[in-house]
């Protein structure tokens, strides 16, 4: 089922997002975009702060996305993600603090930094006694130098009804309207806030692609979730966001090193649990009916040498999601500041 | 209908618009049809003038004129209260709609995340509120001309099309007062609630100023003043009390255009 899923989707993939650059495929391309840019980056904060009278929507956030990176954006419900991104959207204004998306003031220049810009909002609330084509024209107009053609491909990829009136359709229809709408003027930066919810497992790895096809052709990415899974596949490094302040800036790819497994050891008898707990890297010791479970970090050497003193039946190991990684490295830093 | 913010706004009133318009023609063709009995009717005549003076200007005939004739009939009958009431709720709701409407359904995050500025949206919304009031004002007055031509009314398109301009302004003054607000706030029901009261209080005040000296003075900021204290229909367009109701709508919509690039979006 994966496996036929893939090649449907790389069949459909080329025609999906035209390429801005030769060469325009993965990291490699990003450079050539971005020439007139002092630096590379996309999007940046500067003190970024945003309250509602006395509550804190967020905080002195200071953040980097580089150009062509796809960047995630994690936090609980409530910690200020939706107020970040509307921020960036210049649909509320920050109370001190700037941001910069392509070099230009998210505030002082928004008419071009929208026009740049593709954005899903969170809870998309669109004109529900439009039909889906008639919603898409109307936004299409309005922004004015958008391929039709474009708009057709990505309603066949998201297998999207475009004749159904609005008020019709479940959660994640209209979330594909959405996203077809962040999509269709192939904006060089796309703000995502919660895009997948609502889609079913299908449609997220179409809607996956769709962002791995951006990033390829040098678009940025940036993209809230406060499921950590969600982002896992596609981003490159995130961002942790919690009551309105940044705890973390990563690479997927360092989160995951400081990786942790969970193995699960059965004996063919009683161990005594004294043999594992001390071991260097060895943590959250469980010994039931011959079988234990405990968390390593680091190399297996000492508990594998361990082990081998017993027969040892079976041995199943667990890759941790990042959200075990998350609560690991930053459940204790919690601040329970407004927000 | 769809290619810009002011198309789609009109495209959204056309449903609105054409019931509004079914009414009113039905109003003013059942008011007229009761002309020919009123006419020339001396009985009426000498009733209207034992009524109390205040009560009278409540009721628009502020001068005691005569209603026998076309011009004090017609303003008695529909251009002293009902004429007016309905341009006024039919601007209002319009105006209030415009910003604070499309802010409370949520819409405007979408909208807003294209390439189009604040203001132009307040003065595309604020110009599918005017040509909406202006198409009501066309509607009222090709029934009025056809009606008078009915019942051999001696008033002609020309002056029936100055009582028409001067009622769509009256409108368009408080459409512009809810689109200013809903501006501010982005808070419709706020928007309809002050305009209302609005307008009611300054209505009030104009026809009491009629009556009551100390109120007099607080004529001069009632836009009822302006609409028809010169009576139009007898008397033809006073060119600079037209120009005070269009410039108090332009200045609201000014405020409304600035408020609205000022704030945070209601979310």
């Amino acid at each position: 089922m994966k496996r036929a899923l893939d090649s449907l989707i790389d069949r459909n993939a080329v025609d999906g997002y035209a390429v801005r650059q030769p060469g325009g495929v993965g990291r490699i391309g990003q450079e050539g975009k971005q020439t007139a840019m002092a630096a590379d980056t996309a999007i940046r904060f500067e003190g970024l702060t945003k309250f509602y009278g006395q509550q804190r929507g967020v905080e002195d956030l200071d953040l980097e996305v580089k150009a062509g990176e796809v960047f995630g954006y994690l936090g609980p419900n409530g910690a200020g993600k939706t107020t970040t991104i509307r921020m960036l959207l210049d649909l509320i204004r920050p109370t001190r603090g700037t941001a910069t998306i392509l070099g230009m003031d998210a505030w002082k220049d928004s008419i071009e930094v929208r026009r740049r810009v593709g954005y899903v909002p969170g809870e998309p609330a669109l004109y529900p006694n439009l039909r889906g084509e008639e919603l898409l024209r109307y936004l299409a107009s309005v922004r004015g130098g958008v391929d039709w053609g474009r708009i057709v491909v990505l309603t066949e990829r998201l297998e999207s009804d475009l004749t159904r009136r609005i008020d019709t359709l479940s959660r994640g229809n209209r979330q594909k309207l959405a996203i077809i709408r962040a999509l269709m003027h192939e904006p060089e930066v796309l703000i995502l806030d919660e895009p997948t919810s609502g889609l079913d497992p299908l449609m997220q790895e179409v809607f996956e692609q769709l962002i791995r096809e951006a990033s390829a052709a040098g678009s940025t990415v940036f993209l809230s979730s406060h499921i950590l899974p969600d982002v896992e596949q596609v981003c490159d490094r995130v961002a942790i966001i919690r009551s309105g302040r940044l705890v973390a800036v990563e690479e997927i790819a360092v989160l995951k090193s400081r990786a942790f497994r969970s193995l699960e050891l059965q004996f063919a008898g009683p161990v005594p649990p004294e043999a594992f707990a001390g071991l260097e890297g060895v943590s959250n010791v469980v010994v039931a009916d011959g079988v234990l479970n405990c968390d390593v970090s680091g190399a297996l050497d000492q508990l594998v040498k361990a082990a081998a003193r017993y027969t040892v039946v079976n041995l199943t190991t667990t890759e941790p999601s990042l959200e075990e990684i998350f609560l690991a490295h930053y459940g204790d830093h919690e601040d329970d500041g407004a927000g | 209908m769809l290619g810009s913010v002011f198309a789609k706004s009109l495209r959204d009133q056309r449903q609105s618009l054409g019931w509004w318009s079914l009414g009113l023609v039905l109003l003013t063709a059942s008011i007229i049809a009761f002309f020919p009995s009123i006419r020339d009717n001396a009985d009426i005549e000498e009733l209207m003038k034992a009524y109390p003076e205040g009560l009278m200007a409540l009721f628009g005939a502020s001068d005691l004129e005569n209603i026998t004739s076309a011009a004090g009939f017609l303003n008695v009958e529909l251009f002293g209260f009902m004429v007016p009431l309905l341009f006024i709720v039919f601007a209002v709701g319009l105006g209030s709609g415009a910003i604070a409407g499309e802010e409370g359904r949520a819409t405007m995050e979408i909208l807003l995340a294209e390439p189009v500025g604040r203001g132009r949206v307040v003065l595309e919304k604020s110009g599918a509120m005017i040509v909406a009031t202006v198409v009501l004002g066309i509607v009222l007055w090709v029934a009025m001309v056809v009606g008078a031509v009915a019942v051999d009314m001696d008033i002609g398109p020309v002056r029936f099309a100055e009582a028409v301009l001067t009622v769509t302004l009256l409108g368009l003054t408080f459409g512009g007062l809810a689109l200013a607000i809903g501006c501010i706030t982005g808070n419709r029901g706020l928007a309809l609630g002050v305009s209302s009261t609005a307008a009611v209080s300054t209505f009030v005040a104009n026809a009491l100023g009629e009556i009551a000296d100390f109120i007099d003075p607080a004529k001069w900021v009632s836009p009822f003043y302006y609409y028809n204290d010169a009576n139009v229909l007898a008397n033809g367009l006073n060119p600079a009390h037209a120009a005070v109701l269009a410039a108090a709508a332009a200045v609201l919509v000014g405020i409304g255009y600035r408020a609205f690039q000022r704030r945070d979006l209601r979310l």
